[in-house]
């Protein structure tokens, strides 16, 4: 496949059009997007794929904009998927973040994709995960994925990265209160931005309250430690601690081995959710062509059958099909 | 209680339901404001108002009927034309030749470039030299700007926000060199940072330096030019972005405030430079609201003033420059601009301003020619002359709508300011995006109510002209300028004395750091002959440069066509086009160079968005370059290319160009829309642009036709 040494080479313009491949509700692009990661999976680059999410407010876009200036002047490539909330009503939206990353937006060493997220998976878009396997193979060192509020931490923590961080802002630790139990478990790095001019010590309360909250957390030998980071994004300060915070975790987790069984764990969810959807389209599609069901539930209506019946009957039907 | 006046308000609304068919109680309009306009005032109506004093007179607390007691009647308006292009020799023949005419101010317009603080051979701005302004790289550029106009004679204003220190200076400069000491200077310096944030984006550092900076600037000219007003505190730019007069009115007298403060933490007595502190605003075609805006900024700052404590009588009096509306203008049948500049005129002077620029009708387009210039002064002249408005002072003193109207606009902005204070003042409301938001959505409820027909715009939505008149427009050369303004900055280097240069830039950098004056210092370095750009680059290295962030409102222009079959159609067949292709059409809406004019790109993507559309809003200020990787990172189908200050000739075929550096095949097709004169539509198709939407062109129209483009693409490869 063309696409597949196109990719690899780093051509911008495959990569985009491959991941509008992966994102596309097109059966006939699903396929395709199937063989393609498929192939992908063959050829792994070495990515760290670094998850970033955050009350709205708080920053996010100009810590990544912040961090990854950092990162970029450092050589590293930088891949970054921001995932848009703004949808609206009529289902169009508008994507803004790029407004907020003017200055890694230029550099040749970044790729930078916004994704409406449609309200699926709670904020995590279609295709986010087979865009990071398309960035990995492309070579991009770091992969940012960007989503908007905590509700997200769960499924962005277990199924797609290998760093959560979690992005908040100074006088945040009042809310750690009702969000305590999610955040301590999923999130590997707490930042609280905005460590800067009259905030500054309302920041570093914040980090302590936060601190504090994950010392209740039970520590396990082998997982690497949480970590509290002040940073500043305007003033672009304590980004030297972030990079090397997170290559702690990823050194001393590959060491333990929970770097490769996360992704393996990953790996597993991932198959079991293609699974779960390949059989769930079958199905749909048995209940079209069956039929069967209207006809079982005016029986149960009329009084002719028991609902259980129905739903036996029916079940039966579809399992011979 | 039974009175006589009763007894004909039921008669007179008896003869009113009869003839009209209408319930009174429904036959009210309302205002973009939100105020109720009803079919008839009464004595009524004026009774028990909040702000206005029915027995003030002119030149009397609270100021409504205007800042002197003679006004017109001693001496009229200064009619005052805001011009200036290409290079300073071009713009001081065309200010010498208005002059000769009539005129009797200089406002003088300064490139992109030299608001944002960059020299015309910086590579960021090859599109934007000498464009929408003149181009001024040194002292020299400003020497030749007025040349043969004695600046202690001549009031001069500028429209300088961004690069305000490097510019003032190069006038004070150019003053002392012609043998005028700086306190004979007199006119206007705009240096008003905060609406920039909300509206025009020509900014250069962040807000809160961009604040000690006007500070300085107030601090300076208290002290040393006692001739010069120090601000101009404009609300213009807001209503030229969509802002209703509310909003213009209360977020101008709010930064007004903020001013004030600023200046006063300096240690200044406010009553040292209160009385230099002048205004700006737009007249619109609201013709009773804009005149009613007039007396109520007066009365209001009036109250404001006194709280501050204010004690000398002029800095309680708001003075005011106006302009005519820009965007009221329209590309379509151009000549009825000439109309609606000369109801907007009269509007200002009902209202009482000190000087007025009347709009060319051409503007919408392009650059005023010398002919439709020549019409705009003698718009002003004509009532100055002719129509005998110059007789009597306030002449709607006493009309119950106009009382009425203006207390009524005097609470709404009030309320507004004080939501602002409540945030903590204007800089912190900025910082935080709220005023910018809120002006964003009142301009696309604006643009909405046109596009649904609900509001008529002659010879564009209604009326409209079957044979379109073919107008001629200035064309500037701008590759031909900036080689000129290279060179000359070149000679400047070659034979200044470059280590006076440094040294004083140096100092500049210094006293930036220590927070003391930077006018003094910034007035060296252009002595030494600094250059613009380096004066800002200094300042730059202790600032930073300002990016903004952007916010964008949704929902505000679909709500207006609900159930409109146009609409309706456009999202039909993004829903078609969705089905068909796995993704909705995506569309990556842009401004680049320097031009910082942003509402109509903001419209477009929150209407295109409303209709179905995945929108890419990228950032401000971006080279094709930039634009080129957005686009093919992010799979866009269209790059919609917003122009308003005459870049495009430029940009657009750059941009073509670097699209297909990185992707030889890419098919992401290119429409453009804003001021494009109709002489460039040629030279734009045949760089391969899909389509061009001039002013007042249909979103709604102009949103089908970018996905019948799209469509075809899609189709002419498969």
């Amino acid at each position: 496949m063309q696409l597949v040494e196109k990719i690899i080479k780093g051509e911008r313009a495959a990569i985009a059009k491959a991941i509008t491949l992966v994102e596309s509700s097109r059966e006939n692009d699903k396929n395709e997007s199937r063989k393609l990661i498929s192939e992908l999976l063959n050829k792994p680059g070495k990515s760290i794929r670094v998850g970033f999410s955050g009350p709205p407010g708080v920053g996010k876009s100009t810590f990544i904009e912040s961090f990854g200036r950092y990162l970029v002047e450092k050589n590293y490539k930088l891949g970054i998927l921001a995932i848009d909330p703004s949808s609206q009503i009529t289902g169009g939206s508008i994507l803004g973040d790029k407004t907020r990353m003017i200055e890694i937006s230029k550099n040749p060493n970044t790729f930078i994709r916004s994704t409406p997220s449609r309200g699926s998976l709670g904020g995590i878009s279609v295709g986010t995960r087979e865009a990071s396997i398309i960035l990995d193979a492309a070579g991009y060192d770091f992969i940012f994925i960007e989503t908007v509020g905590v509700g997200q931490s769960e499924t962005m923590a277990t199924n797609l990265v290998d760093i959560f961080s979690l992005i908040v802002g100074p006088g945040s630790g009042d809310e750690l209160q009702g969000i305590k139990k999610g955040i301590t478990e999923y999130a590997d790095i707490f930042i609280v931005n905005k460590n800067d001019g009259d905030l500054k010590s309302e920041a570093s309360k914040t980090a302590s309250d936060y601190k504090s909250a994950i010392s209740y957390y039970k520590k396990s030998n082998d997982t690497a430690d949480k970590e509290v980071l002040l940073v500043s994004a305007i003033e672009q300060t304590g980004m030297e601690k972030v990079i090397e915070t997170i290559q702690n975790i990823v050194s001393q987790n590959k060491k333990n081995k929970n770097f490769d069984e996360r992704r393996a764990k990953q790996f597993t969810y991932w198959i079991e959710e293609e699974v779960r959807e390949i059989i769930q389209f079958n199905i749909q599609k048995k209940i079209k062509e069956d039929g069967s069901i209207s006809q079982l539930s005016q029986k149960v209506m009329d009084g002719k059958i028991q609902m259980f019946e129905a739903i036996e009957a029916i079940t039966q039907n579809l399992q011979n099909k | 209680m039974k009175t006589k006046n009763s007894d004909n308000y039921t008669k007179w609304q008896k003869s009113f339901e009869r003839e009209t068919k209408i319930d009174l109680n429904e036959a009210s309009s309302e205002t973009d404001e939100g105020i109720e306009i009803k079919p008839v005032y009464t004595k009524a109506d004026i009774e028990n108002l909040s702000f206005v004093d029915n027995d003030s007179l002119p030149g009397q607390l609270p100021y409504t009927r205007g800042p002197k007691a003679s006004m017109y009647t001693n001496r009229p308006w200064t009619i005052r034309q805001y011009a200036g292009f290409s290079t300073a020799e071009e713009s001081n023949d065309f200010y010498k030749k208005n002059l000769k005419s009539g005129q009797k101010g200089l406002s003088v317009a300064f490139d992109l470039p030299t608001h944002r603080g960059y020299d015309s051979d910086d590579d960021l701005v090859m599109g934007d030299v000498g464009k929408a302004g003149v181009a001024i790289d040194t002292v020299e550029d400003m020497k030749i700007l007025f040349n043969d106009i004695p600046l202690d004679q001549m009031s001069v204003s500028m429209t300088m926000n961004g690069a305000v220190l490097p510019v003032l200076s190069s006038f004070i400069v150019a003053g002392e060199e012609q043998n005028v000491n700086k306190n004979l200077l007199s006119g206007t310096i705009q240096n008003d940072i905060l609406k920039e944030f909300m509206v025009r984006n020509t900014y250069i550092y962040p807000p809160d330096p961009s604040m000690k900076i006007v500070a300085d600037i107030i601090e300076f000219t208290s002290k040393e030019m006692p001739k010069f007003n120090s601000i101009s505190i404009s609300g213009y730019h807001m209503q030229e972005a969509g802002a209703d007069n509310v909003l213009e009115l209360a977020y101008t007298l709010a930064d007004g405030m903020e001013y004030v403060r600023a200046a006063l933490s300096k240690g200044l007595d406010i009553d040292d430079f209160a009385p230099r502190l002048s205004f700006f605003f737009a007249i619109g075609t609201d013709f009773f609201m804009e005149i009613a805006k007039l007396r109520a900024a007066r009365t209001l700052w009036y109250k404001i003033m006194k709280d501050f404590g204010a004690k000398n009588e002029k800095s309680l009096i708001l003075r005011t420059h106006c302009q005519t509306s820009g965007v009221s203008l329209t590309e379509k049948d151009p000549y009825n601009n000439i109309i609606r500049t000369s109801y907007e005129a009269l509007s200002a002077i009902l209202g009482g301003t000190q000087s007025l620029h009347t709009n060319s009708f051409d503007e919408a387009i392009a650059l005023p020619t010398d002919e439709s210039a020549r019409i705009a002064r003698n718009t002003q002249l004509i009532l100055q002359n002719e129509t005998g408005v110059t007789n009597t002072v306030d002449p709607l003193a006493g009309s119950y709508f106009i009382e009425s109207l203006t207390d009524e606009l005097s609470k709404k902005a009030w309320e507004v300011i004080e939501e602002i204070e409540s945030l903590g003042g204007m800089t912190k409301a900025v910082k935080a995006g709220v005023p910018k938001l809120k002006i964003e959505e009142s301009a696309t409820k604006k643009q909405a109510k046109v596009d649904s027909g609900s509001r008529v715009v002659v010879g564009v939505n209604k009326f409209k002209n079957p044979k379109e008149p073919k107008v001629d427009v200035r064309v500037i050369d701008n590759n031909r300028v900036r080689d000129d303004q290279i060179k000359k900055i070149n000679d400047i280097k070659a034979s200044r004395d470059q280590k006076a240069v440094d040294e004083s830039l140096a100092k500049l950098v210094t006293a930036a750091k220590e927070d003391s004056n930077l006018l003094a210092r910034s007035i060296d370095a252009i002595k030494n002959r600094a250059t613009v750009g380096e004066v800002s680059k200094a300042l730059e290295q202790v600032y930073g440069r300002h990016f903004a962030t952007s916010l964008s409102v949704s929902g505000v222009y679909g709500k207006h066509f609900e159930g409109d079959e146009d609409f309706m159609n456009v999202t039909k067949k993004v829903n078609i086009f969705e089905e068909e292709n796995g993704r909705r059409p995506r569309v990556l809406v842009v401004k680049m160079g320097q031009d910082g004019h942003d509402r109509g790109a903001k419209i477009v993507a929150t209407s295109f968005a409303d209709m179905g559309f995945d929108v890419d809003m990228g950032p401000l200020f971006q080279s094709p370059k930039d634009v080129a990787k957005d686009a093919i990172e992010n799979d866009v189908h269209a790059i919609g290319v917003s122009t308003l200050a005459a870049g495009h000739k430029t940009l657009v075929p750059e941009l073509m160009k670097s699209l297909k550096e990185i992707d030889p095949k890419s098919k992401i097709i290119v429409f453009v829309g804003g001021v494009i004169p109709e002489q460039d539509y040629n030279f734009l198709y045949e760089n391969n642009i899909s389509a061009i939407f001039g002013p007042g062109s249909n979103i709604i129209e102009s949103a089908e036709k970018v996905i019948d483009l799209i469509s075809d693409k899609i189709h002419e490869h498969n």
